[in-house]
């Protein structure tokens, strides 16, 4: 438990996720999303649960990013808001 | 019309989180080793799971054997999902192949 | 002060993202957008739950070092080992998230077939029309 690490990736996942939800092209937004989950791998690998980080790693970052990829690419790209 | 109601759901977020976080001052201190959550259940796990199932990961010994009907439930659920997802796009596709 | 602050600041970040995944299911207007709110807050949740079996003053992750040995038994302090419940229980979550999220882009993409948008207020305007002239052209099931 290193204490500069969390606030360090604790900070990244805020700023992931504000980025997210604010980029109107949704492809970047969707791939913002996985980078969001890759910090939030590390983080639950910083707390020391590792097999829950294993599964986000090929579950929420892996096949959610290419769930979500092939859901815009057959519908619309660009977002209003 | 639509800034209204972006304030309006602004606002709802921000009374919902103040009140959040005024609830965690009845939380227990982040990382306390004598937490309610870490002193009832957990100690037997950690301290009986390699004598009774012969396994040094206390995670995969919990999740496969003290807890496997939820693991059974859990595969309901991910069958449940597969295949609600495959007739919804099957339906897509059918369409299409009578408008051709 | 500092000393509560230092114990709660990891709950109220949690809080905030929580919060970001409430906005954006609340106030965006489009579909995609309001899906990546949801899985922001489940995410947030989960974190939460995670959280709550960390033990501070080296605690390693709960695989036992001994697990062959003959005395392996005496040599297990709880206060060794993290909490290894809250692991199993949001593995289970992170599984369930991934099918919620599957079933919802299956329906994302019926519902760009049929309305061809996937802003919100669009689908509720093409709706309201069809209603009020009485001809369901768009939702026509023959379409």
């Amino acid at each position: 438990m290193i204490w500069q690490l969390d606030i360090l990736l604790l900070i990244f996942i805020v700023v992931c996720a504000i980025a997210a939800i604010n980029i109107k092209d949704l492809m970047g937004a969707v791939i913002i999303l996985g980078a969001y989950s890759f910090f939030m791998c590390l983080l639950w690998t910083e707390m020391g649960a590792v097999d829950v980080a294993f599964t986000e790693a090929s579950v929420g970052a892996g096949i959610s990013t290419v769930l979500f990829i092939a859901a815009v690419n057959r519908t619309a790209r660009r977002s209003k808001d | 019309m639509r800034n209204w109601f972006k304030l309006i759901s602004m606002a709802a977020v921000i009374i919902t989180g103040a009140l959040l976080i005024y609830g965690t001052h009845d939380m227990p201190a982040w990382g306390d080793p004598d937490s309610p959550a870490n002193s009832h259940v957990s100690p037997r796990y950690i301290t009986e799971a390699t004598k009774k199932t012969a396994t040094p990961n206390i995670v995969s010994a919990v999740l496969a054997d003290y807890r496997s009907y939820d693991t059974l439930g859990e595969s309901a659920v991910i069958f449940t999902a597969s295949i609600s997802c495959f007739f919804l796009l099957r339906r897509i596709r059918n369409k299409e192949d009578h408008n051709d | 002060m500092t000393e509560y602050i230092l114990a709660k600041y990891n709950y109220w970040i949690y809080v905030v993202l929580m919060m970001i995944g409430l906005y954006a299911m609340m106030g965006k207007r489009n579909l995609v957008k309001k899906l990546i709110g949801m899985n922001i807050f489940q995410t947030s949740i989960i974190l939460l739950f995670v959280s709550t079996g960390v033990k501070k003053g080296g605690a390693t992750v709960p695989i036992l070092m001994h697990a062959g040995h003959e005395h392996g038994a005496q040599l297990i302090q709880v206060s060794d080992y993290l909490n290894p419940l809250p692991h199993v229980l949001m593995l289970t979550a992170i599984v369930v998230s991934i099918a919620t999220t599957g079933v919802a882009l299956a329906t994302l993409i019926l519902i760009y077939k049929r309305y061809h948008t996937l802003e919100e207020d669009e689908i509720l305007a093409i709706r309201r029309e069809s209603r009020a002239y009485k001809t369901p052209r768009i939702l026509n099931p023959t379409d």
